[in-house]
């Protein structure tokens, strides 16, 4: 009995103290943070055609927040580079569905410590093929906390730049039956001794009807089988992509040949509800690195 | 007597077993309470979502212009502009600085000019939002603002983003106070 009352006690300062510690960390977190946004992709389908967002500010000060679509895919360059180029308008993509989301309210003021929320409604036009269709939703807030240099006199030369914040979230609709394939159609590896680090770019190609939404996996192995390295990568392949998975190690101390496992799947997004997912097919590889290979 | 004597046995046995499933049963009992005293049982649904956050913590600072005298602000220095960015640490993020050419006097009667290099960014993956301390190895030191790294992640302690730049005002530039707008848009590049 004593040891059970001691050791309650103990799971109650452990539970106490790490209880705090979180609050701390939260509020540390919270005192620092801008808006926050969640989630940070936003599905809607043929039978649930609304969706929400929210939006909290976590600082004493209320927060105007303006929000508006756009589109932009990730794309790459031939080092598997990734960017994002975000258009407003003039946008001609057939998957765009910019044109027929809306959200309301589209400016909002939140309260200090408060969270507002922001619906977005399809209204797809009649006749749409069966597929996924995207956008992004631009969530734009100014830092109110920030203030102008005071204006020494009459003849000074003072500037106030305007600190403005952009959040661009995944909007996507999908019609009809949904699926997710992805091929692959080349690898590469090699050792980046600029970086000391051992990449594995792969080359994939989309060959379903909604966007393929998982992650890469790799192990890098020294020739003992010894495990040097696992790393993850999230993607998401639009069309076709370009991606390049790092493994950001010195390979002193380990024997060559090297080689990288690698598997690409749907699985193991921790970022999207699982139901929002669609599982695809996947696939695994290995891939030797060559040592004269270097860059 | 047999009877007896087994009758006169048994009493301490009983008692024994008694005492011994009394304890049993107190023990049972206290060690269930003080269980019952740890650990509530409730049955709660969440889902958890994916958040992404960005902040501005300080603004570009050029402090007073001189007129004709070009005034510069480096990244790395407490003048500096800083962005927080958090969220899931580990996830890709695509970032894209919009920067004024110019900055409009507030009565929009005169223009200064605002310059960016292609070395007046970094972007630190720590998240220490301190410019004057970032360690080398870090992120990016002293890179394109117009081309910030296509490789940049949320650290686990999330992400700073440290703006320098310099104004270049005319040898007759009116006084007063000039404006513009410093544009920061992330976007997780995996979704």
């Amino acid at each position: 009995m004593i040891i059970d009352r001691n050791t309650t006690r103990l799971k109650r300062a452990c539970a106490t103290g790490a209880l705090s510690m979180v609050i701390v960390l939260v509020l540390a977190f919270w005192s620092l943070a801008g808006v926050l946004v969640a989630p940070t992709t936003a599905i809607m389908t043929e039978g649930k055609r609304t969706t929400r967002l929210t939006i909290k500010n976590p600082s004493p000060d209320p927060k105007e927040v303006e929000v508006r679509f756009a589109f932009g895919l990730p794309e790459s360059d031939s080092l598997g580079n990734v960017d994002i180029d975000l258009r407003d308008s003039a946008v001609t993509d057939p998957r765009s569905c910019m044109g027929w989301l809306k959200a309301f309210p589209r400016k909002i003021v939140v309260p200090p410590n408060g969270s507002q929320v922001i619906r977005l409604v399809a209204n797809p036009p009649e006749n749409l093929p069966d597929g996924e269709y995207w956008s992004r939703l631009i969530v734009r807030s100014s830092e109110g906390t920030v203030s102008p240099p005071p204006v020494a006199s009459e003849e000074a030369i003072t500037t106030r730049l305007n600190m403005i914040m952009e959040t661009a979230i995944v909007a996507k609709y999908r019609k009809g039956e949904s699926v997710a394939r992805l091929a692959l159609r080349d690898t590469t590896a090699w050792i980046d001794t600029t970086f000391d680090r051992v990449s594995v770019l792969l080359d994939m190609e989309n060959q379903g009807n909604v966007s393929y939404v998982g992650v890469i996996n790799g192990r890098l192995l020294d020739a003992h089988n010894n495990e040097i390295m696992t790393q993850k990568l999230d993607i998401a392949v639009y069309r076709d992509l370009k991606r390049r998975l790092d493994f950001p190690v010195s390979l002193e101390g380990f024997d060559g040949p090297y080689r990288a496992d690698i598997e690409v799947t749907t699985r193991g997004r921790t970022d999207i509800p699982p139901e929002d997912v669609i599982p695809g097919n996947e696939f695994s590889f290995t891939t030797v690195i060559p040592e004269d290979r270097r860059r | 007597m047999n009877s007896k004597s087994t009758t006169h046995r048994s009493t301490p046995w009983c008692r024994q077993v008694m005492i011994l499933l009394v304890t049993v049963g107190l023990v049972c009992l206290l060690s269930g309470s003080a269980v019952a005293q740890d650990v509530a049982v409730a049955t709660a649904t969440a889902t958890v979502l994916g958040t992404i956050s960005v902040s501005a913590t300080a603004n570009l600072d050029f402090g007073q212009v001189l007129q004709g005298v070009e005034t510069a602000t480096a990244n790395n220095t407490a003048n500096a502009a800083v962005f927080d960015i958090s969220g899931e640490t580990d996830k890709g993020i695509n970032l894209v600085l919009i920067l004024p050419e110019y900055l409009t006097k507030t009565d929009g009667s005169s223009r200064m000019d605002i310059i960016f290099s292609a070395t007046d960014a970094s972007v630190d993956t720590t998240g220490a939002s301190s410019p004057t301390t970032m360690a080398a190895g870090k992120g990016w030191q002293n890179t394109n603002p117009y081309s910030l790294p296509a490789a940049a992640i949320i650290g686990s302690g999330g992400t700073s983003i440290y703006l320098g730049g310099s104004v270049r005002p005319s040898a007759n530039q009116p006084a007063g106070t000039y404006e513009g707008d410093i544009v920061l848009t992330v976007a997780y590049n995996g979704s």
